[in-house]
């Protein structure tokens, strides 16, 4: 069952690849949310009830519900609606990504032992890269923005895939993982929107020398 | 069990808010002014009392965490008296926001020096990104806003690549407990391979707290966007927080097969930072970005120190020690700068000593002790470092650093002189506090000074207690 899901995960991260409509990256961050809750119940329920309710509720809560909602807000409060052409075809992404996962594989492959879940470690390898892959060839912040919770995911994953007996370590980096994803969902919300009308990576390269 | 760190932290948490909900200005310096009292007492304590206790489970009053919280006791206060002056026509709610941040800030900086698992060092790590955020975008501006919007997604990012090390690192320990302790006993028989692979993220991760390659970029933006006075204790204790974080985990890997390797990747990750500071003092345009590389060149030396091991790895930390008086002062300096011209360009300002003659004098005295002349105890620092890494053989490693010193002393000299003598082309303005500010400034690098002369016999036992492990 978890394997299901993990490839449904993957699924998730070669779409993204290769939308370029924001309401889809928000359809996809809220897909992504509804797994890792699953994933989640699946993986930890041999950790203490509590500890399993509090990962449980706040995947549900704020990785399915709360942070899909404010993407659409930012949508709608900034009017935008597509990824700009960064120089990149579709399948050129698709490409990359496909690379990307490939990279994650042997990686895992050479790297895994005994003590690491490798389907858990190759995924949220994957998903780290897609992160990062979607920052830098994406123009817009916006994007940029997905990428962050893109790779939030990816640790969140690589955090089940290594913290069974952690539980404390899963739940104090879930809770700064609230804190950190609502402050910049927040700033993106009500100041960049604002400020930089544009919200274009281009105009935020004033502070440099 | 000793629950004083507990307290500490809750006590500390109490003065914010009651900072942050103060009616007047007048009660936000009370209540800052408690805060560095019991900030200082709480120094105090740990260094005579509480020394080497654990407390509230999480925390341990060792040489290192004792050290590095003496030295933010004394430097925040000079901090945040600049501070008051700084924002003297900020509006109510702006000052006590800010002062509430500082307040947190420090707090949070504590907890990483004296925590004594590897996951509470990472949280309260992050929980530094949360309150320096609010401070780099005191101003409200555009490019405040920029600053901060990179500042906390280049850090969670950083701190994310960091938290993959630390689980990696405690999955190759099989270790349920995360205290360096246990950690230490268990790294001796892991996968080398994870323990290589956890050490290049922790570092790359918490490289944006201690501002050396690769992600030293945002400690500069930040840096640049605070307010001065913000920016001397980002510069100095927050990247104290840094090299503490990276400092507890190179000593736990002193006791596993990989400890060459993790010395290795130092020196590189410190040849780096030199190179880009060196090159950057000399391309920036601006004085409070032109002191981040500075501090980006000296945290990379440190880094070295500590590659190379040894004696060198014991200058590595006393270079930290005497960069976080000599950096306050630079910083606090600026700031006394800026009062009187309003901005930072290097290119527009002059005249300095014409101006304020005691702040010319402090930066000129900063720059020739942030140079490593005598009787700077970086001098006593570098000369122990470049000793023990011609010691070990490698010259060419000498050479490349005595290259890029050259550099960063034409840069940092040019610079200051030009400050100080050059003709002024910015309008200036009066500033009635200027003077006894730079006299304060002045008195931090006094400090560092008086180190260098004297070289206390306590510091000497406190760093060679942090580097035998």
């Amino acid at each position: 069952m978890i394997l299901s899901l993990i490839i449904l995960y993957v699924v998730t991260l070669v779409y993204l690849s290769i939308t370029e409509r924001f309401r889809h990256y928000a359809t996809l961050m809220t897909y992504q949310g509804w797994l890792l809750l699953l994933i989640a119940l699946f993986r930890l329920h041999s950790i203490h009830w509590v500890d399993l309710l509090f990962v449980v509720a706040e995947t549900l809560i704020f990785k399915a519900i709360v942070v899909p909602m404010i993407l659409r807000r930012i949508i709608s409060h900034t009017k935008i609606n597509r990824v700009q052409p960064a120089g990149r075809s579709q399948f050129n992404s698709l490409m990359l990504s496909i690379a990307a996962l490939a990279a994650s594989a042997c990686i895992t492959y050479l790297v895994a032992d005994a003590s690491i879940n490798q389907a858990f470690f190759c995924v949220s390898l994957y998903a780290l890269l897609s992160g990062m892959i979607l920052i830098v060839t994406r123009r817009r912040l916006f994007a940029h923005l997905v990428g962050f919770l893109v790779i939030e995911n990816g640790v969140f994953l690589f955090s089940m895939a290594m913290g069974v007996e952690m539980p404390m370590l899963i739940n104090a980096a879930i809770l700064l993982d609230i804190v950190m994803s609502i402050l910049m969902l927040g700033m993106f919300l009500t100041k960049i929107g604002e400020r930089i009308t544009a919200d274009d990576s281009e105009s935020l390269t004033s502070v440099k020398d | 069990m000793d629950l004083t760190m507990l307290y500490y932290i809750v006590a500390a948490i109490a003065l914010a808010v009651c900072t942050g909900f103060a009616r007047s200005r007048r009660m936000v310096v009370g209540f800052a002014s408690v805060f560095f009292v019991m900030q200082a007492l709480f120094a105090v304590w740990t260094a005579t009392g509480g020394a080497g206790m654990i407390s509230s489970s999480f925390f341990t009053y060792d040489a290192t965490g004792t050290l590095f919280m003496a030295l933010m006791a004394v430097v925040s206060p000079f901090a945040f008296v600049h501070s008051f002056d700084y924002l003297r026509d900020n509006d109510l709610p702006e000052f006590r926001l800010y002062n509430m941040l500082m307040v947190l800030l420090c707090t949070a900086v504590s907890a990483v020096y004296f925590a004594n698992n590897i996951a509470v060092t990472w949280i309260f790590l992050e929980a530094t990104t949360l309150c320096a955020a609010g401070i780099i975008y005191h101003r409200r501006s555009a490019a405040t806003l920029e600053a901060t919007w990179k500042y906390i997604f280049v850090c969670s990012t950083g701190i994310a690549m960091a938290y993959i090390g630390v689980l990696i690192l405690s999955s190759a320990a099989h270790e349920g407990s995360l205290s360096y302790e246990s950690l230490r006993e268990a790294v001796a028989h892991c996968n080398p391979l994870y323990l290589k692979i956890a050490f290049l993220l922790v570092v790359a991760g918490y490289s944006c707290k201690m501002e050396v390659f690769p992600l030293y970029t945002i400690g500069v933006d930040a840096n640049f966007a605070a307010p001065a006075p913000a920016a001397s204790l980002i510069s100095t204790v927050l990247v104290n927080a840094g090299f503490v974080a990276v400092l507890r985990v190179y000593r736990l890997m002193a006791e596993s097969a990989v400890f060459d390797w993790v010395q290795n990747v130092l020196v590189l990750t410190g040849i780096i930072s030199l190179v880009i500071g060196a090159l950057f003092l000399r391309r920036t345009n601006n004085y409070k970005r032109f002191l981040s590389y500075s501090t980006v060149e000296n945290m990379g030396i440190a880094a070295i120190g500590l590659g190379i091991g040894g004696v060198a790895a014991w200058a590595a930390v006393l270079h930290v020690v005497a960069h976080t008086f000599i950096k306050s002062s630079m910083f606090l300096q600026i700031g006394v700068v800026r009062s009187i011209y309003d901005g930072y360009r290097i290119n527009r300002l002059g005249d300095y000593m014409q101006l304020n003659r005691i702040g010319a004098a402090g930066l000129i005295l900063g720059a020739v002790a942030l140079l490593a002349f005598p009787p700077s105890p970086l001098f006593v620092s570098e000369l122990m470092i470049l000793r023990e890494t011609m010691a070990e053989g490698h010259w060419l490693l000498v050479a490349v650093i005595f290259l890029l010193l050259c550099i960063v002393i034409y840069s940092i000299f040019s610079r200051v002189i030009k400050l100080c003598y050059h003709p002024n082309q910015s309008p200036t303005r009066e500033a009635p506090h200027a003077t006894w500010l730079s006299w304060s400034a002045l008195a931090l690098l006094g400090m560092a000074l008086i180190i260098g002369l004297t070289m206390p016999e306590w510091l000497k036992v406190w760093i060679s207690q942090i580097v035998n492990f």
